[in-house]
C-alpha cells in the first residue's frame, strides 16, 4: 500500500506546486490522477520516485510510506529496488540504444539470473519489440516507443507502476491498446498509478480516481462514481461542457446556484 | 614506398597515443558534459608514476597496471570531490574548474617528482627496431600500437556489451530517465573518470617512449590531441579513436613530405598542421565525423 499525507512540494525553493496532497493506493489497484496542464501530476510522481532533486525541487511538508516504509528519500534506485517503477511522460526511450539495450537498462538494479527470461517475457507480451530487438529504438513508431517504455519499466520487476500520460499523442486505436496493456498488467497483480489527461479512458480502467487542480486534490472517489459525476462529466469528459475554466469553478458555481434556489 | 610505410607506422604509433587521450576526453564529456581541461595532467601523472614504479623495482607490466589503476582512481577522486558538486552548473564554470584542477595537479606532480627530464624505462631495447614490410619500425611503436589495440577492443566490449557500458550509454542518452530506472548516475560519472584516467595514464607511458624523455611539459599532449576529438565529434568514442589515428598519420606524413618543401619555415609545420586540418574539416562537418547522430524519428 502506498500512502501520502499532506504532501507539499516546492521548486527552486519558492514555487509551491503541490499544496497538501493526500492519497492512498491499495495493492493491485489502478488509481487515476486527472488534472489539466500544470496541475502538478508529474511533480507528484517525481516526489514518489526521488526525481525532484535534479529539478531543484524539495518535499517541504508531508509524509509518505510504501509497504510501511517511508518515502521521499534521496535515492531513486532505492525506490526502484523497493518495487516502484516510473514510466515517464513522453516515453523517453533511449533513442540511440537498441530495443534490447533499453530493456537491459531497465534491469540495472537487478543482478539475478532471471533477466534473460524477463527479456523474453517482454518480447512475448510485445511481439513488435521482439521483432525489432536489435533496432535502434529512436526509429520505432510512437506507439512502439510507448510499449518499449512500459516494457523497460517492467524489467525492474515492479509491484507498482507510475505511468505519466501513457496515451499522450497516440492514435485512438493505440490508446485502446495501451489501456488494454495496463489492464493486463493489473490483472497480473501490478498496482498502477495512472496520470492522465484522457479522463474517459483513465476512468474506464481505474478503480479509483483523484482530481487534481493547481496542486490540490479537489475531488476523489470510485471511478464509476466519477464517471457519472455531472461536474466531472462536464469538465473532464467533455460532455455538455459550456467552456468553463476549471472544475472548482464549476463546483463553486453550482453551489451558489443551489444556495440561490 | 619504404619512407611512406615508415612514416605510416610512426604515424599510427603517435596516433594510438592521440586516440587514447581523445577517447578519455570523449568518455568524460559524453557521460557528464564536462570538458576536462585537466586531461593532459592525467597523462603526465601516469608517465611519472610509471617511471618511479619501474625504477623502484616493480615488474614492468605490473607497474603499468598499477599506474593505470592509480591514475584512474585519482580521476575518480577529482570527479567525486570537485565536479560532482558542480552538476547542473554552466559548462563554462566546469571548464574553469578543470583548468584549475589541472594547474594544481601540475604543481603537485612537480613537487613530488621535480620537473626534470627522465627516461621511460621499457622491458625491450628502447632503440630496437624490427622490419615490417620492408620498413624499419621501432619496438616502441609496435608496442604502442598493439597495447592500444588491445585496450580499445576491451573498451569496445565494455562499452557495448557490459552492464555498466549500457548504464553509461543510457546515462549519456537521458540522465533523468537513467536515474529514474535506478542507474546510479553518480557512480557512472565516477567510473567514466576512472576509465579516462587510466586511458590517459597508458597514453602517458607510451608518450614517454617517443622522445624517450618525460618532462614537465608532457601534459601539453592534451592540446595536441584536441583536434582528434573535434574531428571525431565530441560525443563519439569511435570518432575519437579514428580522429586520433588519422591525426597521428597526417601529422607524420606532413612532417615527412610537407615540411621539407617549406624550407626553414617548415621545420615545425607538422605541429600546426593538425589544427589546419581540423579547421578545414570543421568547415565542412561542423559536428565532426560522428557528431549530431541524434536519432529521431521524423
Ligand atoms: N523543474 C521545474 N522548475 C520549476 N517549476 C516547475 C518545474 N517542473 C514543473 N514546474 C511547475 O510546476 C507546476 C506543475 O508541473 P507538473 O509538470 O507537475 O504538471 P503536470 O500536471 O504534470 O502538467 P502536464 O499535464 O502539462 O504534464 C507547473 O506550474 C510547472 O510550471
Ligand atoms: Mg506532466
Amino acid at each position: 500500500m502506498l500512502e501520502i499525507n499532506n504532501l507539499e512540494v516546492v521548486y527552486n525553493k519558492v514555487i509551491l506546486v503541490l499544496r497538501g496532497i493526500s492519497l492512498t493506493i491499495e495493492d493491485g489497484q489502478i488509481v487515476a490522477f486527472l488534472g489539466s496542464n500544470g496541475a502538478g501530476k508529474t511533480t507528484l510522481l517525481r516526489a514518489i520516485t526521488g526525481l525532484l532533486d535534479i529539478h531543484n525541487g524539495d518535499v517541504t511538508k508531508g509524509t509518505g510510506s510504501y509497504d510501511g516504509k517511508p518515502l521521499f528519500g534521496p535515492d531513486p534506485d532505492a525506490i526502484v529496488r523497493r518495487g516502484i517503477s516510473h514510466v515517464m511522460e513522453r516515453r523517453r526511450i533511449f533513442a540511440d540504444l537498441t530495443v534490447e539495450e533499453n530493456l537491459r537498462s531497465g534491469a540495472f538494479t537487478r543482478r539475478d539470473a532471471g533477466i534473460k527470461d524477463d527479456l523474453e517475457a517482454q518480447y512475448e507480451r510485445f511481439p513488435v519489440l521482439g521483432e525489432r530487438r536489435n533496432r535502434t529504438a529512436g526509429y520505432l513508431s510512437g506507439g512502439e516507443q510507448q510499449m518499449l517504455a512500459v516494457a523497460r519499466a517492467m524489467m525492474a520487476r515492479p509491484k507498482m507502476l507510475l505511468m505519466d500520460e501513457p496515451t499522450l499523442g497516440l492514435a485512438p486505436r493505440l490508446v485502446e491498446e495501451v489501456a488494454q496493456v495496463i489492464k493486463d498488467l493489473n490483472a497480473e497483480g501490478i498496482g498502477v498509478l495512472l496520470v492522465e489527461q484522457n479522463a474517459s479512458v483513465a476512468l474506464q480502467i481505474a478503480d479509483h480516481g483523484y482530481i487534481l487542480e493547481t496542486g490540490k486534490v479537489v475531488h476523489d472517489g470510485p471511478a464509476e462514481q466519477l464517471r457519472e459525476d455531472e461536474d466531472v462529466k462536464e469538465f473532464y469528459l467533455g460532455v455538455g461542457g459550456d467552456g468553463r475554466r476549471n472544475y472548482r469553478e464549476v463546483k463553486h458555481y453550482r453551489r451558489r446556484k443551489r444556495w440561490l434556489s | 614506398m619504404q619512407t611512406f610505410l615508415q612514416l605510416l607506422f610512426s604515424g599510427l604509433a603517435l596516433g594510438s597515443i592521440y586516440a587514447l587521450v581523445a577517447l578519455g576526453f570523449v568518455v568524460i564529456y559524453r557521460s557528464s558534459q564536462v570538458f576536462n581541461f585537466a586531461h593532459g595532467e592525467f597523462v603526465m601523472l601516469g608517465a611519472f608514476l610509471m617511471i618511479s614504479l619501474v625504477r623502484g623495482g616493480v615488474w614492468w607490466i605490473v607497474a603499468l597496471l598499477i599506474t593505470m589503476v592509480v591514475t584512474g582512481a585519482v580521476g575518480m577522486g577529482v570527479e567525486r570531490s570537485v565536479l560532482r558538486p558542480m552538476i547542473g552548473r554552466p559548462v563554462f564554470v566546469t571548464v574553469i574548474v578543470t583548468i584549475f584542477v589541472g594547474a594544481l595537479m601540475r604543481v603537485a606532480i612537480n613537487l613530488i617528482w621535480g620537473g626534470t627530464e627522465r627516461g621511460m624505462p621499457t622491458p625491450w631495447d628502447n632503440t630496437g627496431v624490427m622490419e615490417i614490410l620492408g620498413a624499419r619500425v621501432l619496438f616502441n611503436s609496435v608496442a604502442a600500437i598493439v597495447a592500444t589495440a588491445v585496450v580499445l577492443i576491451g573498451f569496445y566490449l565494455l562499452f557495448q556489451r557490459s552492464r555498466i557500458g549500457v548504464g553509461m550509454r543510457a546515462t549519456a542518452s537521458d540522465q533523468e530517465v537513467a536515474l529514474g530506472l535506478g542507474i546510479p548516475v553518480g557512480r557512472v560519472f565516477g567510473f567514466s573518470w576512472f576509465l579516462a584516467g587510466s586511458l590517459a595514464a597508458l597514453a602517458g607511458v607510451f608518450l614517454g617512449m617517443f622522445p624517450r624523455i618525460v618532462d614537465g611539459n608532457i601534459w601539453l599532449i592534451a592540446l595536441v590531441a584536441f583536434p582528434a576529438v573535434l574531428i571525431g565529434g565530441l560525443e563519439s568514442p569511435l570518432g575519437a579513436v579514428i580522429g586520433g589515428f588519422a591525426l597521428g598519420v597526417v601529422q607524420l606524413l606532413a612532417q615527412g613530405y610537407v615540411n621539407p618543401l617549406l624550407g626553414t619555415f617548415g621545420n615545425n609545420f607538422h605541429q600546426v598542421f593538425p589544427y589546419v586540418v581540423m579547421i578545414g574539416f570543421l568547415m565542412f562537418k561542423p559536428y565532426g565525423l560522428f557528431g549530431t547522430h541524434e536519432v529521431e524519428r521524423v
